[in-house]
């Protein structure tokens, strides 16, 4: 998106650009984060990097990857500027309630639920697979894993969350 | 010849992979394939439940508000916060319009069932009167000829509910029709997903339709056409 317009169009540009992936950074943060408000403010702190940096995105089409990369690094920036006290899963299943309850369906609150007490390692793959539509390889390159430590984790993720919610699970491949 | 154990393992990691090895193993292993489906449905719950609504906060309008345990740098820099304030209060005003939109899970559950279903594309032949009468019965409905030919009719389930799954022959080739009496949209969805392509069309007081078709060569306007026919084709109890 290198900058071929003048400052008022180019603006307009990067708000339409931010206006439509807005709802799935939220989506990618809050699941990272399992908070709400946190997620708003790593979304906040993106769209200000990602305007800074604009230049680097070449080609709109790959935007929200670009964007997905920004959040990734702006959460684990928020964790290294702030040493967060441990997680107590109970109260953050308590305090982001209303979020997680589905009006619509009783199951898919007890599914959220179980999204958040999967491990970070486990949920962050999931989240980029069936959220974003990343493919193994690209979760891959994201996470600096290799293909088959991310097809491991997107195992295990969906078979403890099957286990969670009284499904049928199968064993843990061999190592 | 892979076994049951490894099949299961790889669909849990990608339920939607196109892999020819599982999908040769899927239609030679009934058991499989039943579990294939079974997990497509909970596939399904998955993409609903992590498409949460964000609804955008007040909060959101106030980019150096305090929040406790965040170092909060941008205070300093007015630039930056007219920028943030302009961004996010265009932000708040499209997600107003983005929450009124019908979300697009309605579709990803729709596309899911195709998955567990392969086979219901390959029949020509027009499906029996006695088995296509059984499908709609249990639907409570009736459906007039000018629907076209029905090659494919089964009472499937889906969210929850017993749901007609049709398969309608045109001139464009079959077309999928799934009748949702019991799943409301306030407009009609076009959706194009995992290379299918489809509508989902709203019936006043009968839920919605949902029709689709496969491959690069379906054309949304064609399903359209198709939509308006079965509409009018199925006859809805008084």
């Amino acid at each position: 998106m290198k900058d071929r317009f003048g400052g008022n169009q180019r603006r307009a540009r990067f708000q339409a650009l931010c206006q439509s992936l807005r709802p799935d950074l939220l989506r990618f943060a809050f699941w990272l984060s399992r908070d709400r408000a946190l997620a708003e403010d790593v979304v906040q702190e993106t769209m200000l990097r990602a305007w800074k940096a604009q230049d680097s995105l070449l080609d709109e089409g790959a935007a929200k990857p670009w964007f997905l990369t920004i959040v990734r690094r702006e959460f684990a920036r928020t964790f290294e500027r702030k040493r967060f006290p441990t997680v107590d899963i109970d109260e953050l299943i308590r305090s982001e309630q209303p979020s997680l309850a589905a009006a619509e369906e009783h199951e898919l609150g007890e599914l959220r639920t179980a999204i958040f007490k999967l491990p970070d390692e486990y949920r962050e793959p999931l989240v980029l697979q069936v959220l974003m539509g990343y493919s193994t390889a690209e979760i891959a390159r994201e996470m600096n894993l290799s293909g088959a430590a991310v097809l491991t984790r997107l195992f295990r993720a969906r078979n403890q969350l099957r286990a969670m919610c009284g499904e049928e699970t199968q064993q843990d491949p061999p190592e | 010849m892979m076994d049951h154990e490894t099949y299961r393992r790889a669909l849990l990691s990608d339920p939607h992979s196109e892999d020819a090895a599982l999908r040769q193993h899927r239609d030679t292993c009934e058991q499989c394939a039943g579990y294939t489906e079974r997990l497509l449905h909970f596939e399904s719950r998955l993409e609903r439940a992590l498409q949460l609504e964000m609804r955008a906060p007040a909060a959101a309008l106030r980019p150096g508000r305090d929040r406790p345990g965040r170092d909060r740098r941008d205070g300093h820099r007015p630039g930056r916060l007219a920028l943030a304030a302009s961004v996010l209060l265009a932000l708040v005003v499209a997600g107003a319009v983005w929450l009124a939109v019908p979300r697009a899970s309605l579709a990803a559950a729709v596309v899911a069932h195709m998955a567990g279903e392969p086979d219901a594309w390959n029949t020509r032949a027009a499906v029996a009167d006695p088995a296509l009468e059984s499908v709609l019965k249990n639907a409570n409905m009736q459906l007039n000829a000018s629907a076209g030919v029905v090659s494919y009719a089964s009472s499937c389930e889906f969210r929850g509910h017993v749901v007609p799954h049709l398969v309608v022959q045109s001139a464009e080739g079959p077309v999928t029709v799934m009748v949702l009496v019991h799943e409301s949209v306030s407009k009609q969805v076009q959706f194009d997903e995992h290379g299918y392509r489809g509508v989902i069309v709203p019936v006043a007081g009968h839920g919605s339709i949902a029709l689709l078709m496969r491959g690069p060569d379906a054309r949304i306007d064609d399903v359209e056409g198709i939509a308006a026919r079965v509409r009018n084709a199925i006859v809805w109890p008084r």
